[in-house]
Parts: C-alpha cells; sequence; structure tokens
C-alpha cells in the first residue's frame, strides 16, 4: 500500500482522499516468453460470459466476413498495391554463404531503361533487420541481400538485377551446429558461435537423485529439422515519402512494431510514421515488425522521391524470411514400474542461423507432465544461415516431438498405453512457477479425443490390414501452450446514423479471423446484427492499439477491449432509446438489432433510435484489463493419430487425425476448426516432408523452392476429426476465449512418429519421416 | 496485341518476355490472379485459356492473342457469385484468402472436364494448387457441393 491512506500522515496535513491506483503492473506470457507490463485499469470490468451466459453472436458460425472479397479476387494484399508513379524494387542477394562484399559494379544494370535507383550499404548503415545490419559487406549467410536495383517496372528491375556484377571474397562458413562447434570453425560473432546466453539451464528438484529413484531409465536423441514458414504472400512492403512523412503498407503480423521500427530506423517521429496492412496473405510468425523488404522500400522511396513496392520473390523468401530452427534433444527420463515420472533431462543444440530469439525446445518439459525433478540445457549456435524467426509455437512445437516421443518410448518400455501413462502424470498445476492454472481441461481432451478417434479398439482395427507389406499404427500425444494473451490491447465501437456499427482496433487479420471474431463479440454486447457490424483493422494513424498478432493473443487480448467499448456504446444508445421509449435504462434489452422494453414490448431498431440521433455518433471506448495475478493461462490438447506404412518404400500415410483441444470459449467454431485443421497440416508437413536441406561443403540451401521444399497437398490430406471442449475460461478474461491458433501443431508430429512406431515396430527418433529414415527405422528393427 | 479477358478486349502493348501474369498485374491491374512462385510450382496464378488451366506465370503473354483468358475477376461478382465461390465462402474453404483465385480457377477447370468428379478425383487433379493455411479439407468439400449444386442448376 502507498502511504496515501492517511495513516501515517502527520495530525496537522491536509487528509487525502484514498486514490485507486490506475496503472498497475501484470503478467503476459508471448511464445513462451512471460514478461511484465503495465496496464490501465479499464473504468469499467463486465460480467464474465460463463457457461450458462446466453450468447447469440457469440459461439455461433458465423460465416468470415472477408470471405466475399477473398473468392472474387478484389481482396488487396500488399503485393497487389499501386500507387501513382511506383517503382519496384528487386534484391541482388549473396550466392554464397560467407566473405566479404568488395565490389559492386552495376554499370551495365545502371544503364538500362526505366532503372531508377541502386540502394547498398552505404545509403541504409545503421539499419538493422532481424538478420543484422541491412546490405551488410560482410557475407554470412546465402541469401543474404546485397544491394537492390528499383526500376520502373518489375520486369525491368528482375533484369537489372541480374546485370549487377557482385566481386566477393569468400570465406569459410559452418552452416551446421557441428561445423559451427568444430575446432578452428569461423566466428560468426566476435565472441564465437554459441550465444551469450548458453547454455540456458532451467532445473527443479534434482534430476540425478530422481533418476537413481527412478526403476525405468530410458535415453533417446531426437532431431527435428529446419522448417520454413512458406506463406504464400511473400515479405513485402510499398513505402512512400510525403514531406517529412512515411506512409508504409506492410504485409505484417504487428502494424504497431513496424512502425516503431521505420520509426527509429529512419529517425521520425511516431506520428510521422503510418503503417497500414489490410489483407496479408499468411505469416505464420515470420512477419513481426519492420521487414527488411519495408526498410529497403522506405530508403529506396527516399532515395528516389518515389512510392516503391518491394516484395521479395521466392527464393528471399525460403532463405531469408526466418524458419523454424532445428534442434538435437538428448533426452533422459527415469520413471517407476507404474509410470510415475522421477526425473526429466534434456539436452539441447539449437541451430539458429545468423541470429534469432531463443525459443528453444526446454520449456514444454516443464509445463506438459507432473514431475518434480526437471532439467533442461539449450546450448544456442550462430550458423552461416538465414535468421531463426518465431514459427506457430516456436519451441514448444520442437519440443514436444522430443518430450511427447521420448514419453511414448518410455510407454513401449513400461508396456503401458501411452494414453494411461500420460494420465498418471497429470500435472494439476503450472509447475514451472508453482501456480495454478486458470482452467485445464486436458484430461477431457485425454477422454474425449480417445472416445472420438476409438483408441480403446485400436488394435481390433490393426487385425483388419490389407497387403501385408501395409502396416497399420496408432499413436498420441498432448500440448500446453500459453495462450492467455493480456492488455495493451483498445478498441473503439462506433454506431453510424443508420444503426450501423464499427469496430476500430489496430490489430491485424492474418487469415485467423479476427476480422470476423471481433464483429461476434460487438454484436453480442449490442445486441446488434452481426450484418450491421464491420471490423476496421490494420492502420496505425487512424485506429487504437493492438499488439502483434503472435503467440496466439489476439482473440483473448483485443476481444475484452472490444466488448468493454461495446458495452459502453450500448449504455449510451440505450440511455437514448430510454427517452425515446419512455421507459428506464435498465428496463431495455437488446438483440438482432431491435432494442425492447422488457415489461412492455415496446421496440424500436438500432436504425430507428439512431437516426433521431442525427449525426450525434454513439462512440465507446474499451481497453484490456490486466490478466489474474499468480495464474497461469494456457490451452491445452490432445491428438490421436492412424498411419500406415508400406514396408517396402517407406511411404507414411497419414490416414486420420483426432485433434481434441481446450482454449476455453470458442468464439466461431467453424473458423476455429479451420484454424485447427490448418496446424494438424502443417504439423503433418513438419512431421512427414518439411526439411530444408543444405549442401554442407557449399554452405548453401539446396530445396529454396516450393516444388523441393515439399508442404502438404490436397492429396496428402488425412482424415481430421478436431473440436473444442469449449469451456468458458472466466477466470482468464471476461471473454472466457483463450488462443488456439497454435497449440495444435504441437502434439502433431509426435503423434504422428509413435504411430509410425507402433506400425513398425522401430522408433524413429528423427523428422521428417522420409521413406528413407522409415525404411532405415525398419532395417535397424531387423537387425537388433 | 489485343487480349480477350472475361469476354473484354484490352489493347496491351507487349514485351517479347513478358508473361501473362506480370501483364494481368503489372498492366492491367487485375491483381486477383496472384504471384507466388514464379516458376509453376504452386497453382496461384492458375487462369483459363479456351477452358483449360494454365499457369499465367509460365504462359507468355503474346502467345495468347486470339485466346479467351478467364480469370478470377471474371468469375463472378457480388450478387451474382459463381457456384465455387458461393460454396467457399460456406464451407469456408479459406483462411488468408491469398491461394484462393487460384484454387477457385483450378476447381473451375476440373469441373469443366469432369462435371461429377468423386472425391479422389478432386484431391488427385488441384493437388497442384498449394494453400498453406490448410483449408484442403475444405476446399474439397466447397468443390464436391459446388458440382452437385451445378449439376441440379443444369438439370432443372
Amino acid at each position: 500500500m502507498t502511504p496515501e491512506n492517511g495513516a501515517s500522515a502527520p495530525p496537522d496535513a491536509p487528509v487525502e482522499p484514498p486514490r485507486a491506483r490506475r496503472f498497475v503492473a501484470t503478467r503476459v506470457e508471448i511464445e513462451g516468453r512471460e514478461e511484465t507490463r503495465i496496464v490501465e485499469l479499464p473504468d469499467r470490468v463486465p460480467a464474465p460470459w460463463g457457461a450458462d451466459a446466453d450468447l447469440h453472436v457469440v459461439g455461433a458460425r458465423v460465416p468470415r466476413m472477408d470471405g466475399l472479397e477473398k473468392v472474387t479476387g478484389a481482396a488487396r494484399f500488399t503485393a497487389d498495391l499501386h500507387r501513382p508513379g511506383m517503382t519496384f524494387a528487386v534484391v541482388v542477394r549473396s550466392p554464397v554463404p560467407a566473405g566479404r562484399l568488395a565490389r559492386i559494379d552495376a554499370a551495365a544494370a545502371l544503364a538500362l531503361p526505366g532503372l531508377r535507383a541502386l540502394l547498398t550499404l552505404d545509403d541504409v548503415r545503421g539499419i538493422r533487420s532481424d538478420a543484422g545490419q541491412l546490405l551488410d559487406d560482410t557475407i554470412r549467410y546465402a541469401g543474404q541481400p546485397l544491394c537492390v536495383v528499383c526500376a520502373d517496372t518489375l520486369g525491368a528491375a528482375h533484369a537489372a538485377a541480374a546485370r549487377v556484377r557482385l566481386s566477393i571474397e569468400p570465406a569459410p562458413h559452418a552452416v551446421t551446429a557441428e561445423q559451427a562447434l568444430a575446432e578452428g570453425a569461423p566466428k560468426l560473432r566476435s565472441r564465437g558461435n554459441v550465444s551469450p546466453r548458453s547454455p540456458r539451464i532451467i532445473q527443479r528438484g534434482d534430476v540425478d537423485a530422481g533418476l537413481r529413484a527412478a526403476d525405468v531409465v530410458i535415453t533417446r536423441e531426437y532431431r527435428t529439422p529446419v522448417a520454413l514458414h512458406t506463406a504464400l504472400e511473400p515479405h513485402g512492403a510499398v513505402a512512400e515519402w510525403e514531406g517529412g512523412r512515411l506512409t508504409v503498407w506492410e504485409s505484417t503480423q504487428g502494424i504497431f512494431a513496424t512502425r516503431r521500427d521505420l520509426a527509429a530506423a529512419f529517425g521520425l517521429k511516431l506520428s510521422n510514421v503510418r503503417v497500414m496492412k489490410d489483407y496479408m496473405g499468411g505469416g505464420f510468425g515470420a512477419k513481426n515488425g519492420a521487414s527488411a523488404s519495408a526498410y529497403i522500400a522506405a530508403a529506396l522511396s527516399r532515395k528516389t522521391g518515389r512510392p516503391v513496392r518491394c516484395v521479395f520473390d521466392r527464393y528471399g523468401e525460403q532463405t531469408d524470411a526466418g524458419n523454424r530452427a532445428a534442434t538435437v534433444q538428448r533426452v533422459t527420463l527415469g520413471a517407476r514400474h507404474d509410470g510415475t515420472l522421477t526425473a526429466i533431462r534434456m539436452d539441447a543444440t539449437i541451430p539458429l542461423g545468423v541470429s534469432g530469439w531463443e525459443a528453444g525446445p526446454g520449456r514444454i518439459y516443464h509445463e506438459l507432465h507432473a514431475c518434480e525433478n526437471v532439467r533442461t540445457s539449450e546450448t544456442f549456435v550462430y550458423t552461416n544461415a538465414g535468421a531463426m524467426a518465431s514459427f506457430r509455437a516456436p519451441g514448444h512445437t520442437e519440443g514436444a516431438f522430443g518430450l511427447e516421443s521420448a514419453l511414448n518410448a518410455l510407454a513401449r518400455e513400461l508396456k503401458l498405453d501411452p494414453l494411461e501413462l500420460r494420465r498418471r502424470n497429470y500435472a494439476a498445476a503450472d509447475q514451472a512457477r508453482s501456480r495454478p492454472y486458470s482452467a485445464k481441461h486436458l484430461d477431457q481432451c485425454y477422454a474425449r479425443g480417445a472416445e472420438r478417434f476409438g483408441w480403446a479398439t485400436r488394435d481390433v482395427r490393426r487385425a483388419h490390414d490389407g497387403a501385408p507389406r501395409l502396416r497399420r499404427g496408432f499413436g498420441m500425444a498432448a500440448c500446453t501452450w500459453g495462450a492467455g494473451g493480456g492488455p495493451p490491447a483498445y478498441a473503439t465501437v462506433r454506431i453510424n446514423r443508420d444503426g450501423t456499427v464499427e469496430v476500430l482496433t489496430g490489430a491485424q487479420d492474418l487469415g485467423t479471423g479476427s476480422r470476423t471474431v471481433m464483429a461476434q463479440i460487438a454484436a453480442e454486447t449490442l445486441g446488434a446484427r452481426i450484418d450491421d457490424v464491420r471490423t476496421v483493422l490494420g492502420d496505425t494513424e487512424r485506429l487504437p492499439f493492438a499488439s502483434n498478432s503472435w503467440g496466439s493473443i489476439t482473440t483473448a487480448s483485443v476481444g475484452p477491449a472490444v466488448r468493454v467499448a461495446a458495452e459502453e456504446a450500448r449504455d449510451r444508445l440505450f440511455e437514448a432509446a430510454a427517452a425515446m421509449l419512455d421507459a428506464g435504462v435498465t428496463e431495455l434489452t437488446a438483440r438482432d438489432g431491435v432494442i425492447a422494453v422488457r415489461a412492455t414490448g415496446r421496440s424500436m431498431t438500432f436504425a430507428e433510435v439512431c437516426g433521431k440521433l442525427g449525426d450525434v455518433m454513439i462512440i465507446g471506448q474499451g481497453s484490456r484489463g490486466p490478466n489474474p495475478d499468480g495464474t497461469a493461462l494456457s490451452a491445452f490438447g490432445a491428438q490421436f493419430a492412424e498411419v500406415e506404412v508400406d514396408t517396402e518404400t517407406g511411404r507414411v500415410r497419414v490416414l486420420r487425425i483426432v485433434a481434441a483441444h481446450d482454449s476455453g470459449r470458442i468464439i466461431n467454431p467453424t473458423l476455429a476448426e479451420s484454424q485447427l485443421e490448418g496446424a494438424v497440416l502443417q504439423g503433418m508437413g513438419y512431421a512427414l516432408f518439411e526439411e530444408r536441406v543444405m549442401d554442407t561443403a557449399l554452405g548453401l540451401p539446396m530445396n529454396p523452392t516450393m516444388h523441393d521444399y515439399k508442404i502438404p497437398t490436397m492429396a496428402d490430406v488425412p482424415l481430421i476429426e478436431g473440436f473444442f471442449i469449449d469451456a468458458p475460461d472466466v477466470a482468464a478474461n471476461h471473454t472466457g476465449a483463450k488462443g488456439l491458433a497454435e497449440p495444435p501443431i504441437i502434439p502433431v508430429a509426435p503423434a504422428i512418429a509413435a504411430a509410425v512406431a507402433d506400425a513398425i515396430g522401430a522408433e524413429c527418433p528423427e523428422i521428417p519421416l522420409t521413406p528413407w529414415r522409415v525404411l532405415d527405422a525398419i532395417r535397424g528393427a531387423a537387425r537388433d | 496485341m489485343r487480349l480477350t479477358i472475361n469476354g473484354n478486349a484490352y489493347e496491351v502493348a507487349v514485351s517479347g518476355p513478358e508473361t501473362l501474369l506480370g501483364v494481368l498485374r503489372g498492366r492491367l491491374a487485375m491483381t486477383g490472379t496472384k504471384l507466388v512462385c514464379g516458376r509453376g510450382e504452386c497453382g496461384a496464378c492458375t487462369v483459363l485459356l479456351d477452358g483449360k488451366p494454365a499457369y499465367a506465370c509460365l504462359t507468355l503473354a503474346a502467345a495468347c492473342e486470339g485466346v479467351a483468358i478467364t480469370t478470377i475477376e471474371g468469375m463472378g461478382r457480388p450478387g451474382h457469385l459463381h457456384a465455387l465461390q458461393d460454396a467457399f465462402i460456406a464451407h469456408d474453404a479459406l483462411q488468408c484468402g491469398f491461394c484462393t483465385p487460384g484454387q477457385i480457377m483450378a476447381a473451375a477447370a476440373l469441373l469443366a472436364g469432369n462435371p461429377r468428379p468423386t472425391e479422389a478425383e478432386v484431391r488427385r487433379g488441384m493437388s497442384g494448387n498449394l494453400c498453406r493455411c490448410g483449408a484442403y479439407p475444405r476446399i474439397v468439400k466447397a468443390v464436391l457441393d459446388a458440382a452437385a449444386r451445378l449439376e441440379a442448376a443444369h438439370d432443372a
């Protein structure tokens, strides 16, 4: 308490009235990182929408609100924007993984008609993208931007780029962790190739004692690949200067982060930078903050005095736009005969590329299953490859492959049902931070998922195999993910004179459905017709702040702010209507755009009330309040996989995935299921196909195309049965919703790998499960 | 040269190596057709040439004289959507929407040659159109549903 309560004030001093603190600290978890943030306490805190709340629009299968624009080709993405006088930038990239750029000979390029400018290091010194100094002359990875040409047409810019001659002095490279950690390896940083924070050791209890107390100890080594986001719309931006003001349209997950980055890079006030984003062709974590393309477009626009569009080509996107870091995880588990875990130990090596944040596979080992003795050690290594970036549940997806695969191996060792093993090690509280969960229904995910899948009768199904070379197998895995969201987030709700409603918030819709979900929350709160509500997103100049759309936080962060704003607007609307209907405000109710007096049934539509008000605009403001203290806000899930393995070719066909998830209240089941299915398919790609392959001798990526880097196609799709427990978590926030975009990718790969192991009778410790890895596992088992 | 796109004639000056995709997007501001890979690997730029599917990124514009070109802009408009467009919305067969125009054009080509495809035929026939959001299961349903609706309309 502060002394402001007067208790400690001298008797003669004027006594100040008690003052509530308006700005307080709260904890917010984003992608496994928890941080303290300041939050302004909202003036109003609505009553939570509990399980018995009488809701009509929230929870309904409202069609995606921008579907029409998307199916007609009318939706304008960043790459589609055209400004008067616009020119086109093409990036010239390094063909080698390491060295020094001695000279750029652009004479032939500059002589081409339509060429406007060449951008080099001298133009952008001091501007740093995720990979370091932009257009640096020290080359640290193949695909690094070295210079940029800009021309009146995209074709002319490509022709010019092809004519730029680079003089490069190559240097030795290290593209794998093994190479980077070898003696005499070329140094990527002056302090060496191991990150200064490595090894990151997190522990609780005493792992050695836990292993001594174990009846069974297993040790395994798991490997996961570098995976590429491969969003269909590449990174890209359009930039335009007007005097000292910069306007940028960017394909970004965070318009305010992009504004902050650009203002810092170009020495501008925040109010002199406007960032916009309407439609976006996928992000998956790689588009947080200003990208190299935004810096390049802005720098070239400043140089040429014209609007500039810079969109990465596919080679740039696959080499220089982020990736999920590879891992090697050495796992030791100790357990009693009854399956009780006594120790979990994991040591990992994670090559990050030239830079990236340290997501790491370790954290999920501390969270998912009950165990008193856990120790993880993660060593992050710099290599001559593109920088790591967040990729859908970064860290946990990699870690789950190790942890859940090890748990499945332990189940085989103990001759225990892997589902039963997990039930016996159920974590009732957040052990990593010694606090309760706001809500946890993983037990229901286990029960309902297993029931839908027919887990108990899987051996009966196995008996119905077809050809003898085809073997069927079954596997499962679980997941957890911090998905509670948090402040700050703001929204404005306006009601027009015709009764239509606009929800304004500076969030983004990556294809997730945020537009629709925010409109549903507003419509529910107001009692408006959903067709009368429109959500406006993605403009830093016109909209209140919302944070990056990452970490599965948008619905749980922005949704409550929208609800508060809509409630404030509704109260004003009711005040106006009460006078017109000759009733008290508390006697009114609204639904489907009609305001009625409960007792008499007398009513007016929104349009009638607002029409009488004329141009009096009803405006509500809302903000996101703090998270509950000392509470973990998490999402959970369990997935069950059925596969068929061709033991002659090693080919794996995933037949069926049942995915049962707990993400609190589901605002729109259709959109939630769409995202769930998409995450399962990305997880299936990670399990079976996706792997950036490097030529370690040359240091070059071997598959930087969409043909050679295989993502799932329509022909690969299994039967996916995804569903949510749909239990509102009103301790987390007053809408009861938590995040759901990322959790469903986490358990896919270990569930599939367990099913393959079940089919062939041999473990598969490395993904992707390509035919040759599966055949190796089969042959290895035959040798044993 | 003269290009016939969605039933309208356009006079455009085209340089030798220019692709149909470049002309559509760059010269005619028809940006519904997307550039994703630029090498015929993803299907996002699928258009119809005399009713047959083609990758606009690999098609020379100069070779399109006298060819009826159909793009997503010619498929339907608000209030008069093509059955495929209606079905894509109804089944939520899209998320970010970037691959959607190519998916719809590929589906239109598939149905033109095979009005009542089986589920397996849809999966095989459209496996060249990539979607990273993973809307595939819903795209399959949307295409089958649209096929049924189109046939019902045809029979009526």
